[in-house]
């Protein structure tokens, strides 16, 4: 409540508005595939671009680089791959899946995969002095399929591997 | 206008109450494809893309990036305007005659199936004094329906015509969503959503998309050989306080409407015009949106409804495709309604063909009780 003011001052008040909107998002049939590979067989698949050859990850219909039409060839991706580009992320970062904050700190990299495809995931690695660009990782994935079913999201973290 | 700016080409997915099998960009493309075969161009070939999408309905900030690869826009000049699509052609046409770019692609989608629509409208009231009360745009409609009906003396039976006619005429339109046989009897009984609204008198949740290319006057002839011009284009808001505006009336489509006319060199609407597609959430806007228009006075719009003039092969048909109560979404409606112009004005709207059709006048609204309009006459 605000404090009671003089009649000739204003009253500064906040409005609170909390009712979440929830969404029902299609993953359609590029996306869906990918969401389809990653659960059941805890596998990585992008679709190609026709004129350039690259790996599309988000896959989808059209190459943004090309603009054109992908078509349907898939291959799956390596799941092992070089660390581009890391931060370490300290701040309370969301989960917007529940609504939670992610576990702390949560290094964050961009990932160079085997083919070439880059790609975004959190690092198993929390502790910053060992984390380098050009450090070696794998995919680990939520181990129950029952678990699985969230995209990308089903791997857990890259784990730095050797080579 | 300066320069003519011609339409090449427009396309349609059907309207569709749940297109769960697709996503955004994927939906975006069915429309995007289609106008791609036609005109033989590519993405590469297109020099900017103007889009309308609505990031509370995408559930996505900058929701053009839903669609950013399927537009062409990587690396490329995108623009997502506000309000309905119809305001894209609008922002489209303006860049054309910038003379910076030649061909642009426009493209309107929607997935009303994916959110609560209540929650959703509720979000585009002010925050502090109109949000709090929970009010939607079917809730304001309602009011305003009340409103138009009180000071006009306007039936329910008069509104509940045009939920009949417009569903009558989607039987003619493969790409509508809900044609029905329905009469005057089925509306008046069907459930009462707020009153004087009833379902039936309402349009239903629809997803679909629409997508057009437009370039210069004289690309247009290197293109296609039935090109549809830009005759004259504007749009208006009204205030968005419901307490600010006599709601009974629509100034600011009249206003939009004729800035239009003026453009397109429209004196007498009902004379100049062949036929019209209109975006009517609700039954009874299409009778006010035909008053704001200028084809019959202020509280008129029962009595013109009454008449037949606005049946398929009356003086003006109003919506052969069905129109948004025969299932379309918001914020494509208005392109849509472009898109029928289109078809009409080349002579290829198959069995809802108006015989002769040369000036079509397209109409896109947004927001509560129609707070903005859009309005704009195509012709050959």
């Amino acid at each position: 409540m605000a404090e009671k003011k003089k009649k000739s001052e204003p009253e500064y008040i906040f409005v609170e508005f909390n009712t979440p909107r929830k969404y029902r998002w299609s993953t359609g049939p590029y996306v869906g595939k990918m969401y389809h590979e990653a659960r059941m067989n805890k596998k990585l698949y992008a679709n190609q671009c026709p004129k350039c050859k690259k790996m599309l990850w988000e896959p989808q219909v059209v190459c943004g680089r090309c603009k054109v039409e992908t078509g349907w060839k898939w291959k799956e991706l390596p799941q092992r791959g070089t660390v581009m580009q890391y931060t370490f992320i300290v701040y309370p970062m969301w989960d917007p899946h529940y609504g939670e904050k992610f576990a702390n700190p949560l290094p964050n990299a961009m990932i160079e995969m085997d083919d070439g495809t880059v790609i975004r995931h959190f690092l198993e690695e929390t502790d910053e002095k060992k984390l380098k660009e050009g450090m070696r990782v794998e995919a680990v994935w939520k181990e129950n399929e029952e678990d699985r079913g969230e995209g990308t999201a089903d791997i857990k973290f890259f784990r730095t591997i050797d080579k | 206008m300066a320069d003519r700016v011609a339409i090449c080409s427009a396309g349609q997915t059907k309207y569709s109450p749940d297109r769960c099998d697709v996503r955004e960009g994927d939906l975006a493309y069915e429309a995007i494809r289609q106008v791609l075969d036609e005109t033989g161009l590519t993405l590469s070939d297109v020099d900017s893309a103007v889009t309308t999408s609505q990031d509370f309905w995408d559930g996505r900030t900058i929701s053009s990036m839903n669609i950013q690869a399927v537009v062409g826009a990587h690396l490329s000049h995108e623009d997502k305007v506000a309000e309905d699509g119809l305001n894209a052609v609008f922002a489209a046409t303006a860049q054309i005659l910038s003379g910076h770019v030649d061909v642009v692609l426009v493209v309107s989608h929607m997935k009303e199936s994916q959110a609560e629509k209540a929650l959703i409208e509720n979000a585009a009231m002010e925050a502090t004094y109109l949000r709090e009360l929970g009010l939607d745009f079917l809730s304001t409609a309602a009011l305003q329906a009340k409103r138009y009906m009180y000071k006009y003396g306007i039936t329910a039976e008069q509104c509940a015509k045009v939920a009949v006619q417009n569903r009558a005429n989607a039987k003619n339109n493969p790409l509508a969503q809900a044609p029905m046989d329905i009469t005057v009897e089925d509306v008046l009984s069907s459930k009462i959503l707020s009153t004087p609204i009833r379902a039936l008198d309402a349009k239903p949740v629809s997803d679909g998309a629409c997508a057009m290319i437009l370039t210069s006057g004289k690309r247009a002839k290197k293109i296609t050989k039935k090109p549809v011009y830009v005759m004259g284009i504007s749009n208006c808001y009204e205030a968005h306080s419901p307490g600010e505006r006599e709601l009974a009336d629509c100034n600011a489509l009249t206003i939009a409407a004729n800035k239009a006319y003026k453009m397109a060199g429209i004196k007498n609407p009902l004379k100049d015009i062949d036929v019209v597609e209109l975006s009517e959430e609700y039954s009874y806007q299409q009778l006010m949106w035909l008053e704001g228009l200028g084809f019959c006075g202020k509280g008129e719009g029962g009595a013109f409804m009454d008449s037949g003039r606005t049946k398929m092969g009356g003086k003006i048909p109003v919506n052969p495709s069905g129109g948004m109560l025969s299932g379309k979404p918001n914020q494509v409606s208005g392109l849509a309604a472009a898109a029928e112009c289109v078809l009409q004005i080349r002579g290829q709207a198959g069995d809802r063909q108006v015989k002769g059709a040369k000036v079509g006048l397209a109409h896109g609204m947004t927001g509560m009780c129609g707070q903005h309009q859009c309005v704009m006459i195509l012709g050959k």
